[in-house]
């Protein structure tokens, strides 16, 4: 029942922004991050709010999962508010009752913070929603290459971390299945005291764990029969290619970041 | 009707762009003491139909039925009705946990509180049930078992709970022939001498075939036929259209009879096969 468990939050799609090269999307992500923070005005935000509005649209991500991806900062967010309310002073007082004052300065802070904090965690959710887990590590494993140089094992470091995403939704599948197979003999997961629901899982991570050595063994074995070795060099089956609507995409945004600096927003 | 569903409709993960609909509209009804095969290409829905049987999975929409009851409509614990219906899940040997085969055997039957004198007798029970010797193999690591014999111990694991109904989930998986063969004959046991009643489900027919009295066909979620085992065994090209063969002595035995010989179709084992071409052969010389 593979259809039944997803990894991470990937949405699956055919958009264009689905169909950008990991690399550069972790590029780009990273030049709207710069930007995000040489932005000095409400404006540029608004801008920027509304570029990422129309990416997911252009995704086909409903919203419902932005607001999802969002629901994790919420309290971040009215935590920074009230910090930022209470505690910044400056500008005109906006409202007073005994010793608690608002002042317009701490406001206008504390909705910059925010609105910056939010349109990032919109941006990186944009890239995460879009990006498969295994194309985001490869995406990943590209810039860890030059830490070659200094003695990691870097190709071997994406294989695990490939490895282990490959393996997240089976383990998961299983461990599902075996919860229903000692279900049906009885089990019971949910009641009693800590320490009995601890010791009820037994039934559930003994096997789990002997399944996932036996995988192991398999894998090992099947990765060696193909000629793995641990420091040869190796090429990928998917030719991992920049085509031109990557760079398209780069340059827009750092059109985005010049002007933004140019008219000092 | 003993168990059954009505117009039972299971989606996975609904309200997502994942959402599959893996059972649409199911509705049938079987009687206790039948010995039903549930039929149907991988994918087809088979394991998630089975799991609603005891409740591990609840309907989108629709109702199971069991005994004159709605399962899951009670709010009470579903033990009562996992006690009466036993699943032995795909591979039951891969649900192995305990140190020794009498532990493992004797997880169920720990799980309703019993005493321990009542446990040892039902581990006692269910392993003589199976044909194993319990006296020889209770200490054993379950590990340290044959294939054939760690099948018989998953089956013993439930067998202890005493279910009146006993399902399985594709039982012949990796077992060699005599392993089968000695399969089938315990579970023909169990429903002629036992009265239990029994479902077991596959995505290939074989002698399991000669075994059962009704059949019920899934394809892609839906059920396309059900009925009493000869009238689904006679249409081999509705079999055919949805992606399942007979059992192969009975597509020797249909082609012999499309090449002008006057044979049954009706035959399922290998025994039945040959004794069927013995008969032609002397009514024919005599």
């Amino acid at each position: 029942m593979s259809r039944s468990i997803t990894l991470g939050q990937y949405l699956p799609g055919e958009s264009l922004i689905h169909r950008l090269n990991p690399r550069l999307k972790i590029l780009d992500l990273v030049v709207i991050l710069v930007l995000l923070f040489t932005l000095q005005s409400f404006t540029g935000l608004a801008v920027l709010l509304g570029v990422v509005l129309v990416l997911f649209a252009l995704a086909g991500v409903p919203f419902r999962y932005v607001l999802r991806g969002l629901r994790p900062i919420f309290f971040i967010v009215l935590f920074a508010l009230v910090i930022y309310f209470f505690f910044t002073g400056g500008g005109v007082v906006l409202f007073r009752l005994g010793f608690i004052t608002i002042e317009s300065e701490g406001v206008r802070q504390g909705l910059f913070v925010v609105g910056r904090l939010v349109i990032l965690i919109m941006f990186s959710l944009l890239l995460t929603l879009t990006t498969t887990p295994l194309s985001l590590t490869s995406g990943m494993g590209f810039y860890l290459k030059p830490f070659r140089y200094v003695g990691l094992p870097t190709e071997e470091v994406a294989m695990i971390m490939a490895v282990a995403l490959r393996f997240i939704p089976t383990l998961m599948e299983e461990s599902q299945r075996l919860m229903r197979a000692q279900l049906a003999r009885g089990a019971d997961f949910e009641s009693g005291s800590f320490f009995h629901r601890a010791k009820n899982l037994v039934p559930l991570i003994v096997p789990l764990f002997v399944s996932a050595f036996r995988r192991a063994d398999e894998l090992a074995l099947a990765m060696e029969a193909r000629g793995y070795r641990i420091g040869a060099k190796r090429s990928s089956l998917y030719e991992d290619v920049i085509k031109p609507r990557d760079w398209a995409a780069l340059a827009l945004i750092l059109t985005l970041l010049g002007t933004a600096v140019l008219l000092g927003l | 009707m003993f168990i059954g569903t009505e117009k039972l409709t299971h989606t996975y993960m609904p309200g997502t762009p994942f959402a599959t609909e893996a059972l649409k509209n199911v509705s049938f009804s079987i009687e206790k003491g039948d010995f039903v095969l549930l039929l149907g290409p991988s994918g087809s829905g088979k394991s998630t139909l089975i799991q609603h049987l005891n409740g591990l999975l609840k309907p989108t929409s629709g109702k199971v039925h069991f005994d004159r009851e709605v399962i899951g409509k009670e709010k009470r614990s579903l033990l009562h009705l996992r006690r009466r219906i036993g699943i032995v899940f795909q591979m039951p040997e891969e649900q192995f946990f305990s140190e020794t085969v009498y532990d493992e055997v004797a997880f169920a039957p720990r799980n309703l509180n019993l005493a321990e004198n009542q446990v040892d007798q039902k581990v006692k029970d269910a392993l003589n049930r199976v044909g194993l010797a319990a006296e020889e193999l209770a200490g054993r690591h379950p590990f340290q078992l044959s294939a054939g014999q760690k099948r018989l111990v998953a089956i013993a694991a439930v067998l202890s709970l005493e279910p009146e109904v006993l399902i399985f989930d594709e039982p012949t998986a990796g077992l060699d022939a005599a392993g089968k063969k000695n399969l089938f004959n315990m579970l023909e046991y169990f429903n002629r001498q036992e009265s239990l009643t029994i479902i077991i489900s596959t995505h290939h027919l074989d002698e399991a075939a000669a075994l059962v009295n009704r059949v019920l066909v899934l394809e892609g979620g839906r059920l396309i036929m059900q009925g009493a085992a000869e009238e689904i065994f006679s249409k081999r090209q509705e079999l055919y259209d949805a992606g399942l063969a007979l059992p192969p002595v009975t597509e020797i035995m249909h082609e012999l009879r499309q090449k002008g010989l006057p044979v049954s179709t009706a035959i399922f084992t290998l025994d039945e096969a040959r004794q069927e071409i013995i008969n032609l052969k002397r009514r024919r010389y005599r």
